[in-house]
């Protein structure tokens, strides 16, 4: 059963316009002009039971407003949406004790108070009975290692230690499906590390469902099994990480250092860096063969290292982005039509 | 489906007021402002009732003590609007509203319990300050002795504490329906810019006894003497069937103040707009 679907969702902005020219607020007092903005234009997509999903696109892409929408916070302009087989709207309260969210940029813990008092706040607007909710604090403090500042108050806490009190508090309810807007944002490299280990226990021990917005290609390649890339609007891409990585493989980043100056051109490929004796080259494999360009370089004098990496996902995604149309979008990176890159060609020596 | 329970109010109440304790330097501000209007009102009478001894039924000393509880739920009910406004305008009311709870029930008890703290605060400074310019207020029944002056001053107080949770109600909730029209035109400061005027010059200032006759008939027909001439007035001119019909009518206005608050976030929710992140 799917646990969230969204079909045909769209949502549409009422803003008001304000004339330009003199007396320009009077004027938009007394005759008020407004502009209608989609934020997001019918959206369709299903999400399994259990799934980790990421939900990405560029800011004002309609990503936390399709969240909202599956939250039953915003009415929908048109289309449909369930989750858990509930109508977000309709039985918004009902759905509320079933779904957990975390949202980086806002709190649900009190600022002056320590998470103790906040986690009984939540037990108690969630129903759980006070045995009940020990139980389950006492879990997450074990498995989130909240015990050295579960009686420090909250504005004493590092941001780091902040989301983790964040996350513990979205499960304490033990939520089927968990909405996690950008839950790494600000946070340094050890603490993100830390809090998307968290995330992807807490779906794999609590078999939670999670739906999950962020601009950390990390957070979406350590956490997340399927991405649906969201762009003006529309869904652009739907696939697994393992396919969306497979968009990135097609293109390497050739190293090479040499032991004394050489040629570092080749016929039909230039380095986009170099210094005397080391190159970098940007190679298409399906503009060329790798094993060609590697033994092309290596009969060009006596090699001290070579490396060969893959073109980071983090590439591939700012690719979809930057798009300017959704069907360029979905084609970036694949070789099919408006994707940008030919077929292979042979690398003369 | 349930939303919300009784335990879930009080814990927030609770939670919203050890905030507010956690840090008791936060209400300096408000105790020197409260305590520099009560000295200025009182100097203010002092020449107002040079060679009066009572105007309009009230002593200088009754004016004094009206003054000093008239302005607690000014200082201490008085940001509720600003709160929920801010809530409003930066989009956390969308994340409040995504919980399995009555928003406005629950939003009632957070604020007030943050809110009875400062109240609390205020009360004890202005019995303070009172004593201090003017002596005691007035006996709840003059010329009662023993047990029955007791029970006079504890009905006294009992109807004092009571209608003070009712101002400190009523105002919760005719602000946060002016707070909620942000759902429509996000500038409604112009709402509660008049909301705070009125309420200042219908029975916090003054005694309503101090207005103009018509002006003081009217006013009994508006909320506003109900916020904080109520309480006031039952501290400084005590009397049983008054402060039962003040108490009432307190109720009563409460009850319209509700359903207001309740359509207005009825309706508004459903236009709930919070583009962005």
């Amino acid at each position: 059963m799917a646990a969230i679907v969204a079909d045909r969702l769209s949502k549409t902005f009422s803003t008001r316009v304000r004339p330009a020219g003199r007396l320009s607020a009077l004027r938009s007092f007394l005759r008020p002009e407004n502009r209608d903005v989609e934020a997001v234009k019918g959206v369709s997509f299903e999400v399994g039971e259990g799934e980790v999903v990421a939900f990405l696109g560029p800011n004002g892409a309609g990503k936390s407003t399709t969240i909202k929408m599956l939250m039953g916070i915003l009415r929908p302009s048109g289309g449909s949406a369930s989750v858990l087989g509930l109508d977000p709207v309709r039985d918004r309260l009902e759905l509320s004790r079933c779904v957990g969210a975390v949202f980086g940029q806002k709190s649900q813990l009190w600022f002056h108070l320590p998470p103790s008092d906040s986690f009984r706040l939540l037990g108690a607007i969630y129903e759980i009975d006070d045995d009940d909710r020990k139980w389950r604090e006492a879990e997450l403090i074990e498995r989130f290692g909240l015990a050295p500042f579960w009686d420090v108050p909250v504005r004493k806490l590092s941001l780091g230690e902040r989301i983790r009190c964040e996350i513990a508090a979205s499960l304490l309810p033990a939520p089927l499906v968990l909405f996690l807007d950008e839950p790494t944002i600000g946070l340094d490299v050890v603490a993100k590390r830390e809090i998307r280990q968290l995330l992807a226990d807490a779906a794999r021990i609590d078999d939670t469902t999670v739906f999950m917005t962020s601009h950390d290609m990390g957070d979406i390649e350590k956490v997340c099994k399927r991405a649906i890339i969201i762009h003006h609007g529309e869904v652009v891409v739907d696939e697994t990480m393992k396919d969306l990585r497979h968009r990135a493989l097609s293109k390497k980043y050739v190293g090479v250092r040499y032991a004394s100056p050489v040629n570092l051109d080749l016929p039909s490929l230039s380095p986009v860096k170099r210094t005397a004796v080391a190159a970098s080259y940007e190679v298409d494999t399906r503009e060329h063969s790798l094993a060609e360009v590697v033994r092309a370089l290596a009969a060009k004098g006596e090699l001290e290292d070579i490396t060969v990496e893959d073109e980071p996902l983090e590439n591939v995604i700012a690719g979809i982005y930057s798009a300017r149309t959704g069907a360029e979008a979905q084609a970036f990176g694949t070789g099919l039509p408006g994707a940008g890159r030919a077929a292979p060609e042979a690398l003369g020596a | 489906m349930r939303s919300g329970s009784l335990r879930t109010y009080s814990i927030a109440a609770s939670t919203s007021m050890r905030e507010r304790l956690a840090y008791p330097g936060n209400f300096a501000g408000s105790m020197f402002t409260y305590a520099l209007f009560v000295f200025i009102f009182s100097r203010v009478w002092a020449g107002a009732y040079a060679g009066a001894t009572e105007i309009a039924g009230y002593t200088m000393r009754m004016a004094v003590w009206y003054f000093i509880i008239a302005e607690i739920p000014s200082f201490g009910f008085g940001r509720f609007f600003w709160t929920l406004s801010r809530d409003m305008k930066s989009g956390q009311v969308a994340y409040l509203l995504a919980r399995p709870y009555d928003f406005v029930s629950y939003n009632y008890a957070e604020k007030l319990g943050g809110s009875l703290a400062e109240a609390g605060v205020i009360l004890a400074e202005g019995i303070a300050v009172g004593l201090l310019l003017v002596g005691l207020p007035p006996a709840a029944a003059p010329g009662a002795a023993g047990l029955a002056s007791a029970l006079s001053e504890a009905g006294r107080l009992g109807f004092l504490v009571v209608s003070l949770l009712l101002a400190g109600t009523l105002n919760y909730f005719l602000q946060a329906a002016l707070a909620m029209t942000a759902f429509w035109p996000e500038e409604n400061e112009a709402f509660f810019w008049i909301f705070q005027k009125l309420t200042l010059v219908v029975g916090t200032l003054i005694p309503i006894e101090f207005l103009p006759r018509w002006a003081a008939r009217l006013a009994v027909w508006t909320p506003f003497p109900y916020l904080s001439y109520a309480p006031a007035r039952i501290a400084v001119a005590f009397s049983l069937p008054e402060a039962l019909s003040l108490v009432a009518r307190q109720s009563l206005w409460i009850f319209a103040a509700v359903f207001l608050a309740r359509a207005v976030f009825s309706f508004g929710s459903r236009r709930l707009s919070v583009n962005g992140g």
